[in-house]
């Protein structure tokens, strides 16, 4: 465990009491299908404010599918998404409104390699809320330090490490402002010794209270910091529960087998 | 991060210099040209080959040219009494005011010269390094240069539009040269230059920005004043020819053909079905039908495409004919480019709330420039020759003129080797440069990527 899991494991109570009864997300009867294939089969999900959600399972269960609807990265068919009161529907206006208050990790980070650092933390605000460039450069330079890399602003993403470039990913996804903060297997695509510090970086920002869906395969994260651990498979949501009660107690015979088969794991 | 000088630690064998047979010009040569038996006899036997095949082409390109004569007759007696083979450049001499400018009448052409100058001055500061925001000179050459250009080289009454567009291109050509002048001695530009010296920095964003607008406004009211009666005599385009006329077609096809291009591969990938249709099918016409074949279909049947009244002459349905042909050929290159983003890049961009105009121009596009470099330069080339076509249709370009107009002259009846030589030489400088640039550009927008 790193240092800043055991002490948010140490303040977990404070962390808990911050999740508050505002619904922030809302999937009614989601389905999805690509072509014939049905990835999302009837999702109901309820995500409060604040609330910390990881969701795991094995491969081709729809997870990355289901996170990439909410900023209409994938087109669901049926169902309702309301995030924050908007509708995300084909309605361009709200697929836009939606994604400035929905901030999104990738597993592959997804930096600009032709701007450096700081221009790409600035981009969207300058851009999207129309920030003058020193006001932005500001609050990038707040966020770098936030994930401990502001010495790197000049450089450009092809001269920093894995790490690195996951936590500028963080940063700059942060310099929006989000209100809900999506993450796609942050670290399934880094080297070991790089998993601590981004892991660290999301322990740090999910203890100042912002409402976090992460998809991952690093269960000593979810249970230190998950409010509730969400299992899918097969594109259904089979079981979910606070991480304690998930892993303890699964109820559902697939959380099970899949609980067995990264037993040792985190 | 560890600190320990790892020199200092002791040990360690001194840095020696290399052999001297292993670097260097003697380095070179023994590894490429001498690095075995078989290797040095093809050596020798090359440079044998080649020292007869170029010396007897320095001899009748050089050393037995004949640079001055009457006529084509005059040439051969001489050859016949010297012996040798000379090449009979007097022709070409003689001939080559024409060649660069065709039959624009000798008195006027100072006007293609001055634009020339113009331009080359006018696009000289991309080159320096301390001048800044580089890309206005260039988008203010291809937005106004060719206003001037067509108020010089064809001279005569001016419309108003075209009044108006010339000083405007009068006055952004003197901004973007003392700008550069200023940047280059002081490294700032001249709209903070200006604001220091009125002394208007005190006064807000918005005020400062008026002050300067009216600076430029006045500036455009006086060359627009100044050149109202101005006027040059008249040159119609019948008389525009040789090297000028080449460049003409091409200049304005290459300026046109990478916004077109950009536009039809953005149309040829959007989701909309009516544009993504259209695109398609404009490419696939134009791309399945040789250029010649547009260049006559573009003579005979744009009349039928236009409304009543308006007409187009020849040289300018030539010069739409092109402009769209490349376009078509620069779409393919522009969308090649755009394959080769990653789809990560677009998703990021998506999920920032950036948009889809946003979204090409300042994360798209940037990068995929660099990928489409070689093929546009390519394709840039590749109209340079190409409207060496238009002789086909009757207009006097470069090779027209060397080809027939000289050898139809009747003192230089039947020369044709030696303005063919020239004309391929221009071509081969001309486009050389175009390969050189390019291979520049790809060096400097890699290195940005580090």
């Amino acid at each position: 465990m790193t240092a800043a899991m055991e002490a948010a494991a140490a303040g977990r109570e404070q962390i808990d009491s911050s999740a508050s009864t505002d619904v922030m997300i809302q999937m009614n009867g989601v389905n999805k299908w690509f072509g014939e294939f049905h990835v999302l089969k009837d999702i109901n999900l309820t995500v409060h404010a604040k609330e910390r959600i990881v969701i795991c399972g094995p491969s081709g269960s729809g997870k990355s599918t289901l996170i990439r609807c909410l900023n209409r990265l994938e087109e669901h068919q049926e169902g309702d998404i309301i995030i924050d009161g908007v509708t995300l529907d084909s309605n361009l206006k709200n697929i836009d409104q939606v994604r400035s208050e929905v901030g999104m990790v990738f597993q592959s980070f997804n930096l600009f390699p032709h701007l450096s650092v700081l221009q790409n933390c600035t981009l969207a605000p300058i851009w999207v809320r129309k920030m003058p460039k020193s006001e932005a450069e500001e609050v990038a330079m707040e966020y770098l330090e936030r994930v401990r890399i502001p010495e790197q602003a000049a450089k450009f993403p092809g001269q920093l490490s894995g790490g690195q470039q996951q936590r500028v990913a963080i940063a700059r996804a942060l310099c929006m402002s989000p209100r809900v903060m999506l993450f796609d297997e942050p670290t399934s695509a880094l080297d070991p010794e790089m998993i601590s510090e981004v892991l660290d970086t999301m322990v740090e920002l999910a203890s100042t209270g912002m409402t976090m869906l992460c998809v991952t395969h690093e269960m000593g994260f979810a249970k230190r910091v998950a409010d509730r651990v969400i299992f899918m498979d097969g594109g259904e949501i089979i079981e979910q529960n606070t991480p304690h009660e998930f892993f303890d107690n699964p109820q559902s015979d697939r959380t099970k087998l899949f609980l067995s088969q990264i037993i040792g794991h985190g | 991060m560890s600190t320990v000088d790892t020199a200092k630690l002791g040990g360690g064998a001194p840095d020696r210099p290399p052999p001297i047979a292993t670097v260097g010009v003697i380095g070179w040569l023994r590894t490429n040209l001498f690095g075995s038996v078989v290797d040095s006899i093809l050596t020798i036997v090359s440079m044998v080959i080649i020292y007869y095949a170029f010396s007897a082409l320095l001899d009748w390109a050089v050393f037995n040219a004949i640079w001055e004569a009457e006529n084509r007759r005059e040439c051969l007696n001489i050859n016949k009494e010297t012996g040798t083979s000379g090449a009979c450049w007097a022709g070409v001499i003689i001939w080559f005011n024409a060649i660069i400018y065709g039959r624009y009448p000798y008195e006027e052409q100072w006007r293609i010269n001055f634009a020339f100058i113009v331009l080359v001055l006018w696009l000289a500061p991309m080159w320096m390094p301390r001048v800044k925001e580089k890309l206005v000179y260039g988008l203010s050459a291809v937005v106004f240069y060719p206003f001037l250009g067509a108020a010089l080289f064809a001279g005569g009454e001016r419309g108003l539009f075209l009044q108006i567009m010339m000083s405007a291109a009068i006055v952004f050509f003197v901004y973007n040269c003392v700008n550069a002048l200023v940047g280059l001695l002081s490294g700032n530009d001249l709209p903070d230059t200006l604001r220091e010296k009125l002394g208007i920095q005190g006064k807000s964003d918005k005020a400062q920005r008026n002050i300067l607008l009216a600076i430029a406004a006045v500036a455009f009211a006086v060359v627009f004043a100044l050149t109202f009666t101005w006027t040059v005599p008249n040159v119609t385009w019948t008389k525009w020819g040789g090297l000028f006329l080449t460049l003409v077609i091409s200049g304005i096809g290459i300026t046109a053909a990478l916004p077109g291009g950009i536009v039809l591969a953005l149309g040829r990938r959007s989701q909309l079905p009516v544009i993504r249709v259209i695109s398609v099918t404009f490419i696939e016409v134009f791309r399945s039908v040789p250029l010649i074949t547009i260049l006559f279909m573009a003579t005979t049947m744009f009349p039928l495409f236009l409304p009543e009244g308006f007409t187009l002459n020849k040289l300018l349905q030539v010069i739409v004919a092109v402009c769209l042909f490349n376009a078509c050929y620069m779409a393919e290159v522009v969308r090649a480019g755009l394959q080769a983003i990653p789809k990560g890049q677009y998703e990021a961009a998506d999920a920032m709330g950036l948009g889809y105009w946003k979204m090409m121009g300042l994360v798209i596009m940037p990068q995929a420039l660099k990928y489409m470099i070689p093929n546009i330069v390519g394709n840039f080339i590749g109209l340079l020759k190409d409207t060496t076509l238009v002789s086909i249709i009757g207009l006097f370009d470069v090779l027209n003129i060397i080809q027939s107009a000289i050898s139809r002259d009747v003192p230089w009846r039947g020369l044709h080797k030696e303005p063919l030589f020239v004309g391929a030489l221009i071509f081969f400088i001309i486009c050389f440069a175009m390969s050189k640039y390019s291979q520049h550009l790809e060096r400097k927008l890699s290195t940005d990527h580090r």
